[in-house]
């Protein structure tokens, strides 16, 4: 298929760009950075497109536009109704089309990886995944979020995409995203009125949804502090080596209070198994105060496991998804209680 | 080591470096000026009654030179078998699959195609749909073509030997099943056509084909015609394995719009119309019984398989004889019994892919006699080697082998991937989440006959020399799709010949040049390169008489070599010949001036005595096979066999798969280019182990490809695959040119099953329905875990 037509409008700064995104958001703007899901998704397929069947998606442009690659992650329904002619389809997804892309390319203060005051990590939204794979302080302090650019896509793909396209893209796979939430990284939002700080497991709301506001740009993600005794983890489970959309993904962050010794803080977050990445919410209370060995660990596992609400798809039953989150879950947690213990 | 200079090497292909640099011109890279693209209208539904087709706003939108429909097309039908003319150029009274094509449309550009095409509107009846192939049979559901009963396309009911007697002989008995799924063939380069109208009424077709001439034919018949009007080019083609073999809607479609516009017209499938074309391999529900003696000898094979063939039949009536044929060997089997029923659904059509037919089969017998093995407390690939046939014998439905390295084979996969020290004890399985698994394959080296009924020639090569002299140029039908043929027939002619490759030019793959089948069927090598080989004779023979003439020598005594005409019978005076050459080359530079007589100038003397020489070759194969109906499919002038090892690696508690190595063992007969051999050999590996993994085209309820683009049918990538091995062994073909017989298919048939029976071994179960995903192995484990737990 090809490209439909739009313009392209090439912001000088941050403020410009919000300024266009307000200015067009009429007619249909979107936000163009590494550009590897959205120009994916403007060349949809002739005949057997799919939205997804979330409310909204369906009213909302925004979601009409929703990916080849992982629309049907989320239970799916073909555009088209039956009968009539397919080729009035074409149409109606040509008006939900934009009619300009807002580029970040000229963006530079938002390309860069940097210590904030307190510590922890700011990651302007435009760095590159394979920047994120490649920067040692990440891998080092971050290391859930190096794994979860390690197998996203290809090398051609890490080199064009962005955390922040990652982010804002809203899949409930995402492979940078899940250990964003896991984290427990802020996102900075700039508007046209200023700027708002929201937790990462908040943004997203359904698959291609967020909070975002339509004259908002995702400027900045920023992890907090990597305490002395913490460790984190990311695996991607899928179906081959590399070009997947995983089946299951999970990110764990163990903090300890000191090595080997009880858990004072732990966050899991999993993708693919709801219609955003979730945060596992009830394995913090198995898990803190405890000290991570077999039994408890095991029990957090199960805890994961009940705290999400898969469905069958194409990629994976909701059964073998459940006992997924159990199995990788309980992994992660053993090696970032590892990681944790040897931290220097 | 053999006495050939060329034949047998690691010589550089043909095509190498233009296809390395981008050079090589494929058929979306051509460009006609004035050309037209065309768009074609899809069906969106499964299955659906047309009452209406209105094309009158696309004939007003400004841009656009033709819209075609069955109006213009007309209803007659056509198709690949006779006997299963099935299909007509575009819907007329009913739509039969997501994708079948309604209309196309020629406009001044690609956009403005697309936007007619939108412009059609179709008023549809829906009617119930048939998705189930395994129930497309029964009583009640709808029928797709009035002229399949029960749906049911084709069917076969074989009976070789005595089943009855192998029952009675056999010590063990067991039946087992294998599933599949519809695949696609993912080859890089989506199909494109170009076509052209000259002011003769000749058409000209530039297409993404394997098979030139059966194109060519459909062509003439389809659009009304004479063949002799048409010439189908095929330029280079990016991949076929099977779904290019057949003439598409958009080969047809597109000429009539050049036909109706008369201007130049192209198309380029999307790679979604190329999932929805599809015409790769079938969705296969095969049931085995087999019995074996106490010794391990085989006693009989009763054989039952459903084939989903989608909407039409395309190649599929082949692919249901094969399913079952080619199981006759490379094992000695007296009696097999087949029972094969090719039914139509509302999916698109499946045709030919890579070890056509017969690979499921073939993977589901595999995993038996790895069952067997087990249950005997035997060795699987000692168990194998009590059954392999030898080179001269016939299979129970009448196959002969002249040559056949299958012992040699599956001795060098044993071997070398240690087989002995891995598996350690017969029949043990380790169930620790690392396997080994072996398979054997069996596989045709060229169909026996046409695809349709005929005396023709399999093909024709002619080789002309140089008027000026000095080099040769080859011409042939022969389809060149990545295989490497055009780089095997180079070879035997510059071999022949005593030429460097550099002098030979192949011009290939144009109905205008000769008379070849096609690139399908494994045939190439042996039949063309037969042919090949036969014209680059005639045209030695004639150099050679002409210049033994001049010179007073018989031609027996002169031959060809390293670019010289060299004198068995002592030095002879050339000298005439050679000042001859001089005279006529005055002020020219690099003349010859050494102690031999050069070709240049042998054949350039040869042209001053006898005009153009041109040199032909030919090939049909003997008569081959039984006369039981459908005995033809299957036989082939030689077989090839091929043995494998894989080696997996399971996690136990995800599923996850890793293959660490594939060993494998072809017999090709003789490599007449090692590395091609090869290659082809790891291209069948990875391509099976996609099938074994990972592929699968997915549906939803109606009927709709939920994965039709290559980022969610998964095939392969390079981080998936294993260290590979290709072990070349070479039985020295008697019915091939210098011994060689197939390896572009046969190599594919162990790949599977090795990796199912590797699983089992590392796993403890077994799957039976493919792709062996991570979750059906864990599915599989959680059943075999319960299943234990009941029994307590
Ligand atoms: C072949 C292939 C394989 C892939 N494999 C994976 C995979 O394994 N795992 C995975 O998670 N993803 C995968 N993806 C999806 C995609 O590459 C990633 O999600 C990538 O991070 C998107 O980043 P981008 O910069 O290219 O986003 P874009 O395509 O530029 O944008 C994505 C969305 O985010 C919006 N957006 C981007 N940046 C901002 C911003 N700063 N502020 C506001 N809105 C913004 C855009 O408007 C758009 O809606 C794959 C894609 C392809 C084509």
């Amino acid at each position: 298929m090809i490209l439909p037509q739009f313009d392209v409008l090439v912001p000088e700064t941050v403020n410009e760009a919000c300024a266009m995104l307000a200015e067009h958001a009429e007619h249909g703007v979107r936000v163009l950075a590494g550009g590897t899901d959205l120009l994916v998704n403007l060349r949809r397929p002739i005949i057997t497109q799919h939205v997804p069947r979330c409310d909204g998606c369906r009213t909302h442009p925004e979601g009409a536009v929703s990916s080849t690659i992982d629309c049907t992650m989320w239970e799916s329904e073909p555009l088209m109704a039956s009968g009539g002619s397919l080729r009035t389809l074409l149409r109606d997804q040509e008006k939900t089309s934009p009619e300009f892309l807002v580029s970040l390319h000229k963006l530079k203060e938002l390309k860069n990886i940097r210590r904030s005051d307190d510590g922890g990590l700011r990651i302007g939204a435009l760095t590159t995944l394979a920047e994120i794979q490649r920067s040692p302080e990440i891998r080092q302090d971050y290391t859930a979020l190096a794994e979860g650019t390690d197998n996203l896509g290809s090398p051609l793909v890490r080199n064009r995409g962005t955390l922040g396209g990652n982010i804002v893209n809203a899949r409930p796979a995402a492979d940078a995203a899940v250990p964003t939430i896991g984290l427990g990284a802020m996102l900075t939002l700039h508007g046209k009125s200023g700027t708002r700080s929201v937790p990462a497991e908040g943004f997203p709301t359904a698959p291609g949804k967020t909070i975002i506001e339509p004259d908002e740009l995702l400027t900045e993600i920023v992890y907090p502090l990597s305490p002395t005794y913490s460790g984190s983890a990311y695996y991607k489970l899928a179906n081959r080596k590399a070009l997947e959309i995983s089946t299951v993904g999970v990110a764990v962050w163990v903090i300890l209070e000191k090595p080997g010794g009880p858990v004072a803080d732990v966050r899991v977050a999993l993708g693919a198994v709801g219609p955003t990445p979730i945060l596992a919410k009830s394995v913090p209370a198995v898990l803190i105060g405890k000290v991570p060995d077999k039994a408890a660990i095991a029990e957090a596992a199960e805890a994961a496991a009940g705290d999400c609400r898969p469905i069958d798809d194409h990629r994976g039953s909701a059964w073998y998804r459940v006992q997924m989150v159990e199995v990788l879950t309980g992994r992660l947690l053993k090696i970032a209680v590892e990681r944790a213990g040897t931290t220097t | 080591m053999s006495d050939y200079k060329l034949l047998n090497t690691r010589a550089p292909r043909v095509d190498a470096v233009d296809k390395a640099t981008g050079r090589a011109v494929y058929t979306d890279d051509l460009k006609r000026s004035g050309m037209l693209y065309a768009a074609l209208l899809h069906s969106p539904l499964a299955h659906a009654r047309i009452l209406n087709i209105d094309t009158s706003r696309a004939q007003k939108l400004p841009g656009v030179k033709a819209v075609v429909t069955h109006h213009e097309a007309g209803i007659e039908p056509y198709g690949v078998s006779p006997a299963r003319y099935d299909e007509t150029i575009f819907c007329h009274d009913r739509v039969r699959y997501v994708g079948d094509e309604i209309a196309a449309v020629a406009a001044v550009d690609l956009d403005t195609a697309l936007q007619a095409v939108s412009l059609i509107k179709v008023d549809f009846e829906e009617l119930p749909l048939v998705l189930d192939g395994l129930t497309a049979m029964d009583e009640g559901q709808p029928q797709l073509h009035e002229m399949y009963e029960k749906n049911i396309c084709a069917e076969v009911n074989w009976h070789f030997g005595d089943i009855e007697q192998g029952r009675k002989e056999a010590d063990l008995i067991r039946t087992d099943r294998l599933t599949s799924k519809m695949q696609d063939a993912a080859f890089l380069e989506p199909q494109s056509v170009l076509a052209e109208v000259d002011s003769h009424g000749n058409l000209t077709m530039w297409s993404s084909t394997q098979a030139p001439h059966y194109v060519q034919r459909t062509l003439a018949m389809a659009l009304k015609i004479p063949l002799h009007k048409v010439r189908v080019i095929k330029p280079a083609v990016g991949g076929g394995f099977g779904p290019k073999a057949s003439c598409s809607t958009g080969e047809l479609a597109t000429c009539l719009l050049a036909m109706k516009t008369g201007k130049p017209v192209k198309l380029t499938f999307d790679r979604e119309q190329v999932f929805l074309h599809s015409r790769a391999r079938h969705q296969f529900f095969h049931t085995m019984t087999t019995g074996i003696k106490k010794d391990g000898t085989l006693s009989f094979l009763e054989h039952q398989c459903i084939l989903d063939g989608g909407a039409y039949a395309s190649f599929g009536i082949a692919t249901v004889y094969y399913a079952g044929s080619l199981l006759g060997g490379p094992y000695r089997l007296k009696n097999m019994k087949y029972d094969g029923r090719r039914v139509v659904t509302n999916k698109p059509a499946c045709g030919a892919q890579r070890g056509h037919g017969a690979v499921i089969a073939r993977a589901l017998f595999e995993v038996q006699l790895d069952r067997l093995a087990e249950e005997l407390g035997m060795d699987p690939i000692e168990l194998r080697l009590r059954n392999v046939m030898e080179a001269g014998e016939t299979t129970c439905n009448e196959l002969f082998v002249s040559s056949f390295g299958m012992r040699e084979a599956l001795e060098a996969v044993r071997d070398s991937a240690t087989w002995r020290q891995k598996r350690s004890q017969a029949g043990r399985i380790r169930r620790n989440g690392k396997g080994i698994g072996a398979a054997c394959g069996f596989f045709v080296s060229g169909a026996g006959y046409p695809i349709y009924r005929s005396q023709t020639y399999h093909c024709t090569v002619i080789t002309k020399v140089d008027d000026v002299g000095g080099g040769v140029t080859v011409m042939s039908g022969a389809a060149d799709i990545g295989q490497g043929s055009d780089t095997v027939l180079a070879m035997i002619t510059a071999e022949e010949l005593g030429l460097s490759l550099d002098d030979v030019k192949i011009t290939s793959g144009d109905t205008a040049l000769s008379v070849d089948l096609g690139a399908y069927s494994s045939r190439t090598t042996l039949m063309t390169g037969h042919a090949c080989r036969e014209a680059a004779q005639d045209v030695k023979r004639q150099i050679l008489a002409a210049v033994g003439g001049r010179l007073g020598v018989p031609p027996e005594t002169l031959d060809l070599r390293d670019g010289l005409v060299v004198s068995l019978a002592g030095d002879i005076d050339f000298s005439a010949l050679r000042e001859e050459y001089l005279k006529e080359h005055k002020g020219f530079r690099d003349l010859p001036s050494g102690p031999q007589l050069t070709f240049r100038e042998a054949s350039r003397i040869a042209f001053l005595e006898l005009g153009s020489i041109v040199g032909t070759g030919k090939y049909k194969p003997p008569k081959l096979g039984g006369s039981f109906k459908g005995a033809t499919v299957g036989t082939s002038p030689a077989f090839g066999c091929s043995a494998q090892i894989a080696e997996v690696n399971i996690d136990l508690e995800t599923g996850e798969v890793t293959v660490d190595r594939i060993t494998g063992a072809h017999d090709c007969g003789f490599a007449i280019n090692m590395t091609q051999v090869e290659g082809q050999m790891q291209g069948s590996m990875m391509m099976g182990m996609g099938e074994a993994l990972m592929e699968q085209v997915q549906y939803d309820q109606k009927g709709r490809i939920v994965n039709a683009n290559l980022a969610e049918y998964k095939i392969p990538t390079s981080l998936d695959m294993p260290h590979l091995e290709a072990i070349v062994v070479e039985s020295n073909e008697p019915h091939g040119p210098y011994g060689a017989k197939e390896v572009g298919e046969g190599a594919i048939m162990p790949v599977i099953p090795s990796i199912l029976n590797a699983i089992y071994d590392a796993t403890g179960v077994r799957i039976e329905e493919l792709p062996i995903t991570p979750e059906r192995i864990i599915a599989a484990l959680h059943a075999a875990k319960n299943a234990l737990l009941d029994s307590k």
